[in-house]
Formats: structure tokens, C-alpha cells, sequence
């Protein structure tokens, strides 16, 4: 399938699980699952940086407009594609990536994903509940809300990754 | 001018990030205050198309409960109707009353998207413009307050629920002698617990004392119900209780809610523009 068709399909999928599912369920314990950084995470290593924080910036915006929380998404995700070629840099090979993988833990490897990812995904939900919750006296509070929902956006960032894979290898 | 673009060169890439940045802070800072386009929320034709689908996939998932409190509160009104009354006094005149006059009138509508787990929630309301809908409306349900119209569009409207940082209702906490009046607030941490400000420690607070609407501002009539207070706690080094309250209406599983018109409002503010400002 083109790379091209195959994000725009990721994009429209990816946004409005995360506007129409993720965001009405209501768990608890300030718990907020969220799957829109994983779209940015797969994005292919060649996109350059402008472009991709061209596309964070929609991709928020199409959830903030669905949700009502006024350029909350949008801002925290313009964040992590600016930082994610800065990490991959940080954290890749020696002799660069290798342009037909993509940055999934099966292609990249668990250890590779799970910093890389992690990191972004904390920055990501952090930024995202200090600008929302926007008190100091309430660190602490931000601190529980970005540890809780950032292990379980994980966890299910991994779930969602093992459907699209098991989906490829029984073509 | 060489260097300048040799500049603009090199940090492009945070120019840009800078530039979006400051588009969507602004967009987050100037909407939570005052809503300008109504294509920026989820009054749009679009969103409202994905989340009326969305509403008839999950409207039904409360459907026995919501029914249940709808035949409770038919019975409560049906037990006040005079004509299932027995009469026990016989033989006198009816008068048709004018000590009374309305003053609130509602609407009724159906919430198609909540949310209830962010600092600040906004419902969206099935009602808008066409039906009278106004910004600056309260809007409550059967068990309580809910919020006020933030938007009107021509036929859905975003509601700024009491779940928000900054909305401060008019309360006060009713006990057997006195009224103590207050402004609600919300921390934040759980949509069942409401706070209430500026309330002085010199008099005691039963627990579970009822609070309601004061109706000062014209906007909720006086007497619908708020919540109870469930913790009381001296603020230190401050004449204030911090008091919590118990919300009376259970906002995770809100459907039907009304929204209040007051005929007299513009009477009221016309008075009170009067007021002589002081400088």
C-alpha cells in the first residue's frame, strides 16, 4: 500500500477512536487514554520536521474541535513532533535508520520503542495536563494524572501495535 | 539582511513549532473565556453529525435509569395537582389567582456529548437559538444544578458545566436559622465533589446540610437543589471554612436536562445598570 494513503487512512482511524471512544470513557482516578501520539510515533523516519508538525497540528485540531478542549491536543501534540526527531536522533544507530522500517517495537525493537515512545508519550502527557489542570499547588495532581494515564496509553499503544502487525503478516 | 535569513535559516524549525505553539495556546486561552467561532467547537455541522451518531449508538446505555427518575418525578408533581386531591373543604369559591405571576420558564433538552473527566467540561445541548436559547442561561436537570449556556448556535448550544474552573454559581448552604451564602467551585479531582468558597467559620456547618441556588443573579431561580455538604475544615490562617459538597445530580450519566429562561432578567439588569458606578 502507498505510505501515503496508508497514514491519511491511520490518520482519520486514529483521531476519531481517540475523539468518539477514548475521550467518553470515563475510568476514573483522572485516568485519560490517549492514542494520538502513537499515530505521530509511526509516522515514517523520512518526514521532515515541518511537515510533521503540520500534521500534529491538524490532527489536534480535528480532536479538539470533536471534543471541546480549545487547542489542548493540538498544542501538546505540535510538542512531541518537535521533540521526536530530536530523540530519534538521540537514540538511533550509528549509520542512520534504515528507510524501509518503520518505528514500530517489532521493527525497531521493544527496547528501542519503549524509551523512545515513553519518553515522548510522558513529555506528551505531561505538557498535556500541566497547561489543562494549569496550578501550581496542584503538582502533585498532575504528577498522578500523567504517571497513571501514561503507563495505561502505553500499554494500549502496545495492543494497538500488535493488531497492525498480526494484520501485515497474514498477507 | 544576509544574516537575518541565514537566522531565519537555521531556526526555522523552531519558528515554526513557535508559531503553532502560540496558535493553539491562544486558541486554548481566548475560547475558555469567550467562544467567538462557533467552527472551533463542536457546534459545527460536522461534529455535531459524528457526535448525534455517536449519541444514538449510546443514548440507550442508561435508558431504565433515566426512566425510573422520570416516573419518580411525575409522581412528585402529580401528588401536588389539586384535581387527584381530596377536598376538605366544601362549599367555597375558587378565585383565579393573580398574587402570582411567572417568572421562570424552561426548556427542555437532551444533552449529545459530555465529558466529565477534564479541568474544564462543556455538554452540548440538542437546543439552540431557534429555540429561544440565549448565552448566559442556566441549565439543571431533575437532581440539580448542571451549568450555563457558554455558546448558542441555531440548533445546538455548549453548556460551561459547574465541572469548570472558573464558573462560580451563586449558592448558599441552607440550615435550620440562616443562609450562608457562597460561590461553587470545582477542584478538578472527582465530578461528584463540588467546593464552595467564602463561607465565614464564625457559625458551625451540619454535615449534610442542603445547599441550593440563591438566585441572586437572575440566572437559577432560588431553591433548586445543589448538594450537601459531606466535609467541613477550618482554612488556616484565614476566618473561612473550607467546605465540600456532595453533588446532588450524578453528571457521569446525564441526559435529560432543562434550561431556564427568566422573563423578568432584562428588567433586572436594566435596574441595575442604574446603580451609580463609583471612580
Amino acid at each position: 500500500m502507498n505510505v501515503v494513503y496508508k497514514h491519511t487512512i491511520r490518520f482519520v482511524i486514529f483521531a476519531f477512536l481517540q475523539a468518539l471512544v477514548f475521550n467518553q470513557l470515563n475510568i476514573g482516578f483522572g485516568i485519560h487514554l490517549m492514542i494520538q501520539p502513537l499515530f505521530i510515533m509511526l509516522l515514517p523516519f523520512e518526514l521532515a520536521v515541518i511537515p510533521m508538525m503540520g500534521i500534529a497540528f491538524l490532527m489536534g485540531l480535528v480532536i479538539d474541535i470533536v471534543s471541546n478542549t480549545y487547542g489542548l491536543n493540538t498544542s501538546s501534540l505540535v510538542l512531541m513532533a518537535y521533540l521526536r526527531p530530536i530523540l530519534f536522533k538521540f537514540y538511533g544507530p550509528r549509520e542512520g535508520y534504515d528507510p524501509l522500517k518503520e518505528p514500530t517495537s517489532q521493527d525497531m525493537g521493544a527496547n528501542w520503542f519503549t524509551v523512545v515512545y515513553g519518553i515522548l508519550l510522558g513529555l506528551h502527557t505531561f505538557w498535556f495536563f500541566l497547561l489543562e489542570i494549569f496550578e501550581l499547588g496542584r503538582i502533585g495532581f498532575i504528577f498522578q494524572k500523567t504517571i497513571f494515564s501514561g503507563v495505561l496509553s502505553f500499554l494500549l499503544a502496545l495492543l494497538i501495535q500488535s493488531f497492525i502487525l498480526n494484520s501485515k503478516q497474514k498477507k | 539582511m544576509r544574516n537575518l535569513i541565514a537566522f531565519l535559516q537555521r531556526f526555522r524549525i523552531f519558528l515554526v513549532f513557535a508559531v503553532l505553539q502560540f496558535l493553539a495556546l491562544l486558541w486554548y486561552t481566548t475560547f475558555l473565556s469567550f467562544p467567538r467561532n462557533q467552527y472551533l467547537t463542536t457546534n459545527n455541522n460536522i461534529a455535531i453529525q459524528l457526535l448525534e451518531w455517536e449519541h444514538d449508538l449510546t443514548k440507550h446505555f442508561n435508558l431504565s435509569k433515566n426512566n425510573t427518575d422520570l416516573q419518580w418525578e411525575n409522581i412528585y408533581w402529580r401528588k401536588r395537582q389539586p384535581k387527584f386531591m381530596y377536598q376538605l373543604s366544601r362549599g367555597k369559591v375558587k378565585i383565579s389567582d393573580t398574587l402570582y405571576e411567572q417568572q421562570y420558564t424552561y426548556i427542555p433538552a437532551e444533552v449529545i456529548n459530555s465529558s466529565i473527566n477534564r479541568r474544564n467540561n462543556y455538554f452540548t445541548l440538542n437546543v439552540g437559538t431557534a429555540q429561544g436559547i440565549k448565552r448566559g442561561m442556566g441549565v439543571f436537570c431533575q437532581q440539580g444544578v448542571v451549568g450555563i449556556i457558554h455558546y448558542a448556535s441555531e440548533h445546538y448550544s455548549l453548556v460551561k458545566t459547574v465541572l469548570t474552573k472558573d464558573i462560580n454559581i451563586d449558592v448558599s448552604i441552607r440550615m435550620k436559622k440562616t443562609d450562608l451564602p457562597g460561590l461553587l467551585k470545582w477542584d478538578g479531582r472527582d465530578p461528584r465533589y463540588g467546593m464552595i468558597t467564602g463561607i465565614n467559620n464564625d457559625l458551625r456547618i451540619k454535615k449534610w446540610s442542603t445547599v441550593e441556588t440563591r438566585g441572586g443573579s437572575g440566572i437559577f431561580p432560588k431553591g433548586l437543589p445543589v448538594g450537601k455538604v459531606s466535609f467541613t475544615e477550618p482554612i488556616e490562617g484565614q476566618a473561612l471554612w473550607k467546605v465540600e459538597i456532595r453533588f446532588a445530580a450524578d453528571y457521569r450519566r446525564l441526559q435529560r436536562v432543562y434550561v431556564i429562561k427568566n422573563l423578568h432578567l432584562a428588567e433586572q439588569t436594566a435596574l441595575e445598570a442604574r446603580i451609580p458606578e463609583e471612580d
